[in-house]
């Protein structure tokens, strides 16, 4: 922008919220940040679960079904890196198992851990 | 077999006592064949949950096993069965697991774990002990004499012992000083972790046994390579610590912590899975830590069974 552009506070707005707009559809981690941040509750697609979707969050919200509902539809693939990015398990645990027997270990060690770290005062 | 006892052990905490203790039992169960017991006497537990996990370390706690049990006998005035207080399976290597399962174990990892209540135990024990116009230095000796009867029992069973003690000066700490053979003092390289390693290096030889300081590894561990770190490093070798052991310097890595962080009790890696880019790191280490043990004890052959 031409420092000496003269614009009035609406045209600024439209361009700030036009960035805001292109970093949220660009930017699926952002996103979840942004919407997070304001209370909301983030939806996630599929493409992008893998990248943004926190198990242990999801799994301290303590709602089994959302849990699966979330994480049902991802692929073989997804399911193990999610697995393994999150320190859930290693090569040798996820040899072999199903999308179902995936989907099972990564609910009941993301729920594991959660009830072993999570204070029990507040 | 006659068990050689090694414990972990500084006055500072955060230095990697425990991630030490479980590189060494992994590197040595693994490329050395060697039955260890890691036997956790720090209340934080941390190798007991890098080795078990949280939930093992409650399962064990449950089960009547672990450092709080052994305290209790002592506390009963019953024998200490050490024994009794084993998990016997500590195990989170694949190769090893796969070799027992072939029955054909090629080194194992046995845990006397603890768990956070070990700490309100021994406090309980020393407000008592101290009442009756006992000392802190008559409570560890007595601890170290019933510890005693348990593990010269144990080491019949296995190759190495490896003692993880607190960061501070309890009568634990000191009576798993007092039965070691040996002392491995994890460090940073930076300035109060080098003063640390004087005063502890120091209260070691004269409250625990005036030669132990002599039979000392040192390990620099979490490891950052800036010239700062090269200096403290150079100076602890060179000038403080000159006369010690000394083995490979183990980088602050994201590896390390990984490698430290076990995904459940029935969670399993290859050695090359679980240590990624640190498993030269934990090969060195475990060579020569061997080689500064076969200095120890004249005659002692140390095989390697992988490479």
């Amino acid at each position: 922008m031409a420092e000496n552009e003269r614009l009035d506070a609406v045209a600024y707005l439209d361009r700030f919220f036009d960035e805001l707009r292109d970093e949220v559809r660009t930017n699926p981690k952002f996103a979840n940040r942004l919407v997070k941040a304001m209370g909301g509750k983030v939806v996630f697609e599929d493409s992008t679960k893998t990248d943004i979707a926190n198990p242990y969050l999801l799994a301290a919200e303590g709602n089994k079904s959302e849990f699966y509902t979330v994480f049902s539809p991802l692929k073989t693939t997804q399911l193990k890196k999610i697995l393994k990015d999150n320190n859930l398990a290693t090569s040798v645990d996820i040899r072999g198992k199903s999308p179902s027997q995936l989907l099972d270990m990564l609910y009941d060690r993301a729920s594991l851990k959660v009830s072993e770290r999570k204070s029990s005062y507040f | 077999m006659t068990a050689i006892i090694a414990a972990i052990a500084n006055l500072k905490g955060g230095v990697g006592k425990s991630t030490t203790t479980v590189m060494l039992a992994d590197g040595l169960s693994y490329f050395y064949g060697l039955n260890v017991c890691v036997v956790d006497l720090d209340a934080q537990a941390n190798s007991s949950q890098m080795l078990l996990t949280e939930r093992g370390v409650q399962m064990a706690y449950e089960q009547g096993k672990g450092a709080t049990h052994l305290l209790s006998s002592f506390i009963k005035g019953e024998p200490a069965n050490v024994a009794d207080f084993i998990m016997p399976n500590a195990v989170s290597l694949e190769e090893l697991r796969i070799a027992e399962e072939n029955d054909d174990r090629l080194g194992w990892i046995s845990s006397l774990p603890s768990h956070p209540h070990l700490r309100l135990q021994e406090m309980g024990l020393e407000e008592t002990w101290y009442s009756q116009a006992g000392t802190p230095t008559s409570l560890a000796n007595k601890l170290a004499e019933h510890f005693k009867t348990g593990f010269d029992v144990l080491r019949e069973y296995y190759d190495i012992i490896l003692f993880d003690c607190p960061p501070h000066l309890s009568p634990l700490a000191r009576a798993g000083l007092s039965l070691s053979d040996v002392f491995v003092m994890p460090t940073i390289a930076d300035a109060v972790s080098t003063w640390g390693t004087k005063q502890f290096s120091d209260w070691v030889g004269a409250n625990v046994a005036p030669d132990l300081p002599s039979r000392n590894f040192v390990l620099i561990t979490r490891f950052r390579n800036t010239g700062y770190s090269k200096q403290i490093a150079n100076e602890l070798q060179e000038v403080y610590l000159k006369d010690r052991w000394f083995g490979p310097k183990i980088p602050e890595s994201v590896h390390v912590l990984n490698a430290m962080e076990r995904a459940a009790p029935d969670s399993y890696d290859t050695f090359r899975g679980k240590y990624g880019g640190v498993k030269g790191d934990v090969k060195r280490l475990s060579e020569r830590f061997t080689d500064f043990l076969s200095q120890q004890r004249a005659g002692r052959k140390w095989q390697k069974m992988r490479d």
